[in-house]
């Protein structure tokens, strides 16, 4: 799981995987801007079949937090 | 507007100007780096009237290497650095620079930073180029009288490239004077003050930002640089260590910080005197909640162009009875008229063309044939449609130039179109539609006649993807017969949907 979403983040910046490291922030590099940030959540939400809760798009500011965040939702 | 940056530099030098992840940089500091910047500059032979070509960076080199090009006479061509590089390619063509500073790493860091040009780096530029990071090596200071002293306010500062209606960017030529004017007429309206702390999340590359950080610092305030807004925690969280009390969005970015965080931004009402939004429409039941959520905050909107930056202004609670007027002039230097197709004045209420003129209004473009129906003697053309009520607000009706403002970013749909129909498609033609995700306001829309083969959609945006910024790539797509055109074959757009 933790490496498909880093691939869709990838893909959706248009930036090399090894880009996309667990400590990645949004806003850390130019691609991951406030429209990069709605499409990777958009994205996420699409090709898994999720939806994040409004209450915690806020926290989603880091590869590790939306891996944590797309893991648990799956789970439950 | 220098002068005014040595003004704080002299009665303030210890005041904080700048302040970059935690590092700040006092106004004595700043002149002190805008002079060795300045050295460089001249180090690398760099003179008056040269054009550089300047990638611009949220960071505090480009800062003192850009206001070091006004100390010169050097022309700065501010591009941003994520743009394609087919684009940045015919920026470089147009303007013929003698330099190029991207942010790339030199190659070797033990030598002279004067000998840091990189030749075949800047192949692609058809002129050196040299890394933004050799400034902070460079420690030797201009000299007084080596700062030229032919500076007149209608040389050229700045030469910014904005969207063209055929495709091709057009350079907006800046004088000093220009930017300046923009930056005072700005903060007599917001009424920005040495006391205040702004924190700037605008892109440098773009009018709006490089305007903010030039208001900021003519003032004498603090100007806190943040990447970007995408992550809004560290956002909020800048505005709260940092004691902001302004800061400049875009519509767009309203929307995200909505959809992202609610109304928690309301929490530092007390604290920010003033948000400047502009670059395009803000919806009025938007208007009205900013209105609610800082009532005591100057919310303040602009309207213009690069050509004619901060043209018009209005602040939402003063002017809380005409919330869908795009305002009054910015300060008594501007003036704004509403033409026919003839560049005759209409009455009151009737539609015509908006057209500006003051202190702010470019003189011309680079190219002399982009200055074309650009002007109706000294009023510019904004190409925006509207008209202006009896106490003197303008509205705007439509857009005669056939641009998409996307989140506040224009872009030609001629452009798209090139970049489609080289991928293999017969035809095409892209009109604007609301963005179905209700954030960037317009989006680009596509209508294609297939080739020799239909190309998917998925092909067609991967294809588009290595010429176009993402911004630019169709949200929607449809296949179509045909393109309606008029018999000159001027693509008939309004009745695409």
């Amino acid at each position: 799981m933790e490496k498909l979403v880093k691939e869709i983040i990838a893909r959706v910046l248009n930036v090399d995987l090894e880009v996309i490291t667990d400590t990645l922030s949004s806003g850390d590099i130019p691609q991951w801007d406030s429209v990069g940030n709605l499409a990777v959540i958009s994205t996420i939400e699409q090709e898994l079949n999720i939806e994040f809760p409004l209450e915690v798009l806020f926290d989603l500011t880091s590869v590790q937090s939306i891996i944590d965040e797309v893991i648990k939702l799956i789970h439950d | 507007m220098l002068c005014k940056i040595a003004e704080h530099a002299i009665n303030t030098p210890d005041k904080v100007a700048l302040v970059e992840a935690g590092h700040r940089v006092t106004y004595a500091q700043l002149i002190a780096h805008v002079e060795s910047a300045a050295g460089l500059l001249m180090c690398l032979r760099i003179k008056q009237g040269d054009r550089i070509l300047l990638m611009a960076q949220k960071e505090l080199e480009f800062i003192y290497l850009y206001l070091a090009c006004h100390l010169m006479g050097v022309v700065c061509v501010v591009v941003d650095s994520s743009a394609p590089q087919e684009r940045l390619n015919y920026i470089a063509r147009v303007v013929n620079p003698v330099m190029v500073f991207d942010n790339r790493e030199s190659s070797d860091k033990e030598s002279d930073p004067c000998r840091q040009i990189d030749e075949k780096r800047g192949l692609a530029y058809g002129c050196p180029a040299v890394s933004l990071s050799e400034i902070n090596r460079f420690d030797e200071s201009i000299h007084p009288e080596s700062v030229p002293s032919s500076i007149a306010p209608t040389d050229i500062a700045d030469v910014m490239f904005t969207t063209g209606t055929t495709g091709a960017p057009k350079g907006v030529c800046l004088s000093h004077a220009n930017i300046a004017g923009s930056a005072s007429n700005t903060i007599a309206f917001i009424g920005t003050n040495a006391d205040d702390i702004e924190a700037l999340a605008l892109p440098l590359s773009h009018s709006f930002g490089l305007g903010r950080m030039r208001c900021v610092l003519m003032v004498g305030a603090t100007l806190v640089l943040v990447n970007n807004f995408a992550n809004l925690k560290s956002f909020f969280s800048v505005l709260e260590q940092e004691h902001v009390t302004g800061f400049g969005m875009v519509p767009a970015v309203w929307q995200y910080i909505k959809r992202l965080s609610g109304t928690r931004i309301a929490r530092f009402a007390k604290q920010l005197n003033y948000i400047e939004i502009g670059s395009a429409a803000l919806p009025v039941e938007d208007k009205r909640l900013l209105m609610e959520l800082f009532p005591d905050t100057r919310l303040c909107m602009h309207y213009g162009l690069t050509e004619a930056s901060r043209a018009l202004f209005t602040e939402f609670h003063a002017d809380a009875a005409n919330l869908d007027s795009v305002g009054r002039p910015a300060s008594s230097l501007v003036d704004v008229c509403v033409l026919n197709d003839d560049g005759r004045p209409v009455a009151d209420g009737t539609d015509g063309e908006i057209c500006v003129r003051g202190n702010m209004v470019t003189k011309s473009y680079f190219l002399e044939e982009d200055n074309r129906d650009a002007f109706f003697g000294d009023w510019f053309r904004t190409g925006d449609w509207g008209h202006r009520d009896s106490n003197g607000n303008i509205y705007l009706t439509g857009r005669k130039k056939e641009l998409i403002n996307v989140g506040g970013e224009k872009v030609s749909p001629a452009a798209i179109e090139q970049a489609i129909c080289s991928l293999g498609v017969a035809d095409c033609a892209c009109i604007a539609v609301p963005d179905p995700n209700g954030v960037l306001g317009e989006v680009p829309k596509a209508f294609l006649v297939a080739g020799n083969e239909r190309l998917s959609f998925d092909s067609l945006k991967d294809g588009l993807s290595r010429l176009l910024p993402p911004h630019e790539i169709p949200v929607l797509w449809e296949w179509v017969d045909s393109i309606p055109r008029t018999a000159s074959g001027k693509i008939q757009r309004l009745k695409l949907k």
